[in-house]
Formats: C-alpha cells, sequence, structure tokens
C-alpha cells in the first residue's frame, strides 16, 4: 500500500478539482486559455477570471495513469515523427480522441492560446498545430534569452511592453473585461507568501537526513505553485500545510516519504538535473530510494519559477515581476549558468554526487547536457553520472538499463567514500587458483 | 583463522558461483566454481542449480558456509545469500585476485560494459559505462554469431584468421547487424566479418577505458575475457596513437565478479564477528543464523 501524508492527498484533490472546474468552463461563461509551465502568467490570467490549460500538465498526468502511448500512437498515425516531443504529440493525440483530459473530464477547446516563449521552440510550434485545430485567438509574449545569464533592464522593459500591447489587450477581448490591477497585486502577494513556504521547504533538505526528495517529492510539490494554483488561497493552504509536515519530518528526524514509508538510512545525497519519466515514475523513484539515495535538489523543481534561489513575485511592481519571472526561467538560461546552479546545489546541500536525466524529448533540457556534466565535474570535483529515457513515451524508458547504470554510479560514490575500509591485497604466494571451471 | 564463503553473481545470462576459502590476511583458496546459463530459465532456479553444483565440488554443506555473498542481479539471491555487493567492487576485488598488477577493469558482459580504475588494494577510483545501446556488449556478439551459424566459443579464433576486417558501425547495435547483413550478401568471408564486429566492439571497449583514464595492466573481466579475437583486437586498438596498454586476461575472468562477492563476504564476515560494523541488524542476524 503506498503510504501518503495529508498534503499529497490535499495536491491529489487540488489537481481533480481544478480538472473538474475545467470541465464546467464554458457552461460557468469562463475563457479558457491554453498556456505553457514555463514562463506562465497565471497571476494575470487569474485576474481576468480564466480557466487555464497547461498541455504539458495533462501529457504528464496522462502518462502517470498509462495513456500516454496510446495517444502518442494515434499521433504517428497522424504523421507525427518519432522524433517529436512525446508531450506534444500526447496532447494532440489526445485531442484527436475526444480531448479527455487524465482525470476522465473533457479539456474545452481554447478562447485564446497564450504563447510565453521561454526557449523552447517546439512550445511555438505546438501552438501552431493547435491553431490549426481551433479557431481562437492566439498571444506571443517572446521571452528574450538571458544569454549572459543576467536579466537586464532593457529585457524587462521589452517584455513589459509585450504584456501591456499583446497579451493584455488580448485577453482583454477575449474576456470583455479590463484588467484589475488590484486584482492582480493581490494575486501576485498570495504567490509570494506561497512562493515562500515552498523555498522553505526545499532548503530543508539541507539537513541530514533530508525531510524530503526535492526531485521524485519535489514534483509533487511544485504541482499547483507551477499550475493554475500560484496566487490563489488554496495554494497558500497548501504549502502551509506541507510546510508544517516537512516541520514535524524535520523534528523527528525523519527522511523523506517514499511510496513505501519514510526512508529511513539515506546513504547518498544527490542533486538531479532533468525532468523525470513519467511513464514509470514509481520505478524510477524507486531506483533510488532501494539504494538509500536522496534527491536534496533538483534543477526540474526550477522550470515554473526559480524560488530556491531567491525570486518572489512583487506586487509591487507586477508586470516587472511578471517579466522577471518569465525571463529567469530556468531553461532560458545558459548553460555555463545552469552548471553553475548545479554545482552551487551540489556544495550548498553537501551531495555526494549529481545525476543528470536526459530526456529525448525536451531539448530545452538535454541540449548540451553532457558539457554540463563535465563543466560541473570540474567545479566541483564531484563525479556526475548520466541516464537517458523519455517524459511520457514508455519505448523510451529502460528500467534494467536505468537501474544499471545508477546502481553502477552509486557503486562508485560508495567505493569513494569506504576510504581504507577494504580488505587486504591478495599475496599471490598465498593465491591457489587451482580450480578450473 | 580461514573462513569458507560463497560468492553469487547473478548475470543477464549466466549465474557464476564460487566457494573459497579466506585467511584474512590475502591469501586464498579456490575451491569450486561453477557457471550456469540461465537459457530463458527462472535465474532462481538457475542459482539453486549452480549453487549445488558448487558446493558439491568444494565438498561443504551450506551450512559451512560463513558468509554468501551476492553481487548483479542481487534480488535473485534473496532468502539465500547473507549479504549483497556492489558489482564494481567485486569485479575489482577479483580481479586484483586475478592478477595482483591491475590497475584497471573492462568488465564486458552480456548487455553492458563497464571500465574501473582501481587502486593497488583494489578501491575504485572512477568508472566509466555504455549506453543503451548493444553495441560492445557480449550479446551483441552472440546475436551476430547466431546470424552467421558460428558457435559462440570459435567466434574469437575464428576471427584471427581474417587478414581485411569489414568495417562495421561501432556506435549502434542495429546499425552493425544491418551491415553483418549487407555483408553475407555481398559474399564477405564469415571470419573477416567477424573480425569487423570485433573491431568494433574493442573500438568501444577502448573508448571507454580511454574516458575512464584507465591505467595499466587492464584485466578483462566477463564473458568475453575468453574471446581471443577480442583480446587481440583490444591491445591493437588500445595501442593506437603510441603508448602501451598490457591487456590481460586470466581462465577465471568470468568468475571474478563472484570471486570479488567471495572475497568481500569474508572480510564483512570477520569485520561484523568484531562488532565494527555491517551495516544492518538484518544482516548481523543472518550472518549468526548461518554461522
Amino acid at each position: 500500500m503506498i503510504k501518503k501524508e495529508p498534503s499529497m492527498d490535499a495536491q491529489k484533490d487540488l489537481l481533480a478539482g481544478y480538472f473538474a472546474r475545467l470541465g464546467r468552463a464554458k457552461d460557468e461563461g469562463r475563457p479558457v486559455v491554453y498556456t505553457f509551465v514555463p514562463g506562465n502568467l497565471v497571476e494575470l490570467m487569474a485576474a481576468f477570471d480564466v480557466a487555464p490549460v497547461y498541455p504539458e500538465v495533462n501529457a504528464l498526468q496522462s502518462a502517470m495513469r498509462q495513456r500516454s502511448s496510446g495517444f502518442i500512437r494515434e499521433a504517428e498515425r497522424g504523421g507525427h515523427s518519432e522524433d517529436v516531443c512525446s508531450y506534444v504529440k500526447c496532447d494532440l493525440g489526445m485531442l484527436a480522441k475526444g480531448n479527455v483530459g487524465p482525470t476522465g473530464d473533457t479539456i474545452p477547446p481554447p478562447d485564446l492560446l497564450l504563447l510565453s516563449f521561454t526557449g523552447c521552440f517546439t512550445f511555438m510550434k505546438w501552438f501552431e498545430l493547435l491553431r490549426e485545430q481551433y479557431d481562437c485567438e492566439v498571444a506571443m509574449l517572446h521571452v528574450p534569452y538571458v544569454g549572459d545569464g543576467v536579466v537586464t533592464a532593457a529585457m524587462r522593459a521589452y517584455v513589459v511592453e509585450q504584456l501591456q500591447r499583446e497579451v493584455i489587450p488580448k485577453l482583454e477581448k477575449v474576456t470583455g473585461k479590463r484588467l484589475d490591477l488590484d486584482k492582480l497585486r493581490a494575486q501576485l502577494a498570495r504567490s509570494r507568501q506561497a512562493e515562500e513556504d515552498l523555498a522553505w521547504v526545499f532548503k530543508s533538505a539541507r539537513h541530514r537526513p533530508s525531510p524530503i526528495d526535492a526531485y521524485f517529492g519535489g514534483v509533487y510539490y511544485i504541482g499547483p505553485i507551477f499550475t493554475s494554483f500560484r496566487g490563489s488561497e488554496d495554494a497558500c493552504r497548501y504549502y502551509a500545510m506541507l510546510r508544517g509536515e516537512v516541520e514535524e519530518r524535520l523534528a523527528a528526524g525523519l527522511g523523506p516519504i517514499t511510496p513505501e514509508g519514510s526512508l529511513g538510512d539515506e546513504k547518498f545525497r544527490l542533486v538531479v538535473e532533468g525532468p523525470p519519466n513519467w511513464t514509470s515514475f514509481r520505478d524510477f523513484w524507486k531506483i533510488f530510494y532501494d539504494e538509500g539515495a536522496v534527491c536534496v535538489a533538483s534543477t526540474y523543481t526550477q522550470v515554473g519559477g526559480t524560488y530556491e534561489r531567491g525570486f518572489r513575485h512583487d506586487p509591487a511592481n507586477p508586470l516587472e515581476s511578471l517579466a522577471d519571472y518569465c525571463l529567469s526561467c530556468y531553461t532560458n538560461l545558459p548553460l555555463p549558468q545552469r552548471s553553475r546552479i548545479l554545482a552551487d546545489m551540489v556544495k550548498e546541500y553537501e551531495a555526494d554526487g549529481f545525476v543528470i536525466h536526459s530526456v529525448k524529448s525536451c531539448n530545452s533540457f538535454s541540449a548540451g547536457q553532457l558539457h554540463m556534466l563535465r563543466e560541473v565535474e570540474r567545479l566541483t570535483g564531484v563525479p556526475g553520472g548520466f541516464i537517458e529515457s523519455d517524459l511520457v513515451d514508455a519505448r523510451y524508458y529502460g528500467q534494467a538499463n536505468i537501474k544499471n547504470r545508477i546502481e553502477s554510479y552509486l557503486q562508485m560514490l560508495h567505493a569513494r567514500r569506504t576510504g581504507g575500509s577494504v580488505p587486504p591485497p591478495p599475496r599471490p604466494e598465498r593465491v591457489h587458483l587451482e580450480v578450473v571451471p | 583463522m580461514r573462513l569458507t564463503t560463497c560468492g553469487i553473481d547473478v548475470g543477464s545470462s549466466a549465474v557464476k558461483v564460487v566457494v573459497l576459502d579466506d585467511d584474512g590476511d590475502g591469501g586464498a583458496e579456490l575451491r569450486a566454481t561453477h557457471l550456469e546459463r540461465i537459457r530463458r530459465r527462472d535465474p532462481r532456479v538457475v542459482l539453486a542449480a549452480a549453487l549445488r553444483a558448487a558446493l558439491a565440488t568444494a565438498k561443504v554443506e551450506e551450512s559451512d558456509l560463513a558468509y554468501v555473498a551476492s553481487t548483479g542481479d542481487g534480488d535473485v539471491a534473496e532468502g539465500v545469500r547473507t549479504g549483497h555487493f556492489y558489482g564494481m567492487t567485486c569485479h575489482a576485488r577479483g580481479a586484483l585476485f586475478l592478477e595482483p598488477r591491475a590497475r584497471s577493469v573492462l568488465d564486458v558482459g552480456a548487455l553492458w560494459a563497464r571500465a574501473i580504475v582501481i587502486d593497488p588494494r583494489a578501491r575504485v577510483l572512477g568508472s566509466r559505462m555504455t549506453s543503451q545501446c548493444a553495441a560492445g556488449t557480449g550479446q551483441f556478439i552472440e546475436n551476430i554469431a547466431r546470424y552467421l551459424g558460428v558457435r559462440l566459443d570459435e567466434v574469437g579464433a575464428l576471427s584471427m584468421t581474417a587478414t581485411r576486417p569489414e568495417p562495421v558501425s561501432g556506435i549502434c547495435a542495429v546499425l552493425a547487424e544491418t551491415d553483418v547483413i549487407n555483408m553475407v550478401s555481398r559474399g564477405i568471408s564469415t571470419a573477416e566479418i567477424l573480425r569487423g564486429i570485433h573491431e568494433s566492439v574493442a573500438i568501444r571497449l577502448a573508448k571507454l577505458l580511454r574516458a575512464a583514464k584507465g591505467g595499466t595492466p587492464v584485466v578483462v573481466t566477463g564473458g568475453l575475457a575468453q574471446n581471443p579475437g577480442l583480446m587481440a583486437t583490444l591491445r591493437e586498438r588500445l595501442d593506437e596513437g603510441g603508448g602501451h596498454t598490457e591487456v590481460l586476461t586470466h581462465p577465471l575472468s568470468v568468475h571474478a565478479g563472484a570471486i570479488g562477492a567471495a572475497l568481500w563476504g569474508a572480510f564483512r564476515r570477520r569485520k561484523l564477528a568484531a562488532g565494527l560494523g555491517g551495516d544492518g541488524r538484518r544482516e548481523a542476524a543472518a550472518v549468526a543464523a548461518a554461522v
């Protein structure tokens, strides 16, 4: 039986409620806006009371319910190549089969496709395909690449200007409402409150043993704040509850919760780069917790906001704050900075090692990861591990192979740590090898 | 005090079992080795048969064993083993036992290969492993041998008779197999095809060892260590561009993992007896029950 904490049920209820409300959105007269997680403008959308849809969240939720393979096959029958991002194919396959979402509720068609472009070219092509399917408004926010790792005033102004000239007018058009700036500020204030609690939860992994798994557990923690709940009372309540649970675990000296209960013996502390595999999520996680490996920090949990690194929404400067949020999106950062973030995490969380999970689908994450591996090894002196699979295409996930590689990697970390505690070297004169098979 | 221990290495194509006496000071005497191919059978049944055979050869009862150490796919040995040890440290220990000068180990198994850099006491200093592709592995050579209708134990020697190896993809096993089909249709001799296959595997293994910064001599462990054609090609590839890497094998190379496990088991048993460690009450209880 899977072990759960109250916050896990609360998170599940939030998500189920979200899909149920989405199914009613048209009946309730709420316009529907499709957008993506990285650089999402959920506070702005909430200020207009629209219903947001995140196609990549639908895809991963479908995958966790073992429904993505059928959707992907459907999209490939429609002519999409095996090389196309599996999130895209899962979404297009779902659309072709009636757009019934992961919980069984029908996903309503969009009134607006709002593309916040934070470096993923595939997102742009994805919405081009959806635009062919739906006769609806399209708004594109071009977020410039932060090539030097520094957000400049000009970049911020460029994004704010697009919000004012392109995004807000489109939202006003589809909703028939004017932007209520006070409502937006209130949303941002609540976002900030939840962000404080989430950042505290992630920082708790600095303790030994870590009370959380910041990757496998972390993907549950980020669910509400990365999507439609940021800025809501529900999110504030959820993150306060989560923080309370983690505080209790910390006080009791407990390790992270896993599907099989609390991890008793923290043998390895790891930093992880890259998204997880969703089709075999539990099996993937098990490889780590069976070996006593705890993920104390991860970069994937920063794609929807770099809260651990200090970012907070600012109600005093709403549009500038939204611009900074989009600009600092993890996958919008250059490889040297991403490598430094990983190296800093290894040091801050006193990790024994770091693992890069390279997914076939996501170029935004995977391009340059082998270079990052070498660079982080150079910066930290800690050896890295490298594994490959995919987001939601089960065909690219090989349990035995990944298990083998992770175990080998952990063996190496273990061997480096054991120091002098090894058997004596052989004395050839006293070694007898007469037995021949 | 000498301890009789058993090492079990559960691989993807065979289960290897050894029984040895360890004197605790670098001396050991091998009493039995047994290799049982899995051949689509339940690995637990295979393991039980291999264990019975090894104990019979060693003329010991299971209750005489001070420690039963598993490595590889250890879940298969659940219920039989006293404790489990990492494959890499077992192969390192086993390789050093077979060749005390070893400074790196190439463990070439059925489904993957691994380069391990070790110090004079077999501490693992670094490692590199093949990626997901089957290129560079034992299963790949086995598949090609089956296509060509050659017995696996003849593959190495036959490849050495070739004068003009036919190059095949060293990156992708599927591409390499396509290459082979094409070669057969072009009338290329079996020996030349096999030589090309060995070249592709050797190139991959040499890259792996260089990436791990492995020192010389290198001891090859795992099933492919018995393939003279591969060893000859590997030596050539490693010495390309100057320098010399000594490549060593041993008739017992395929048992290196199991030997290493048995040696680690004796070490752990002594530590537990001395009250110095072991990392679990369950293991200590198992030892107490076994002794």
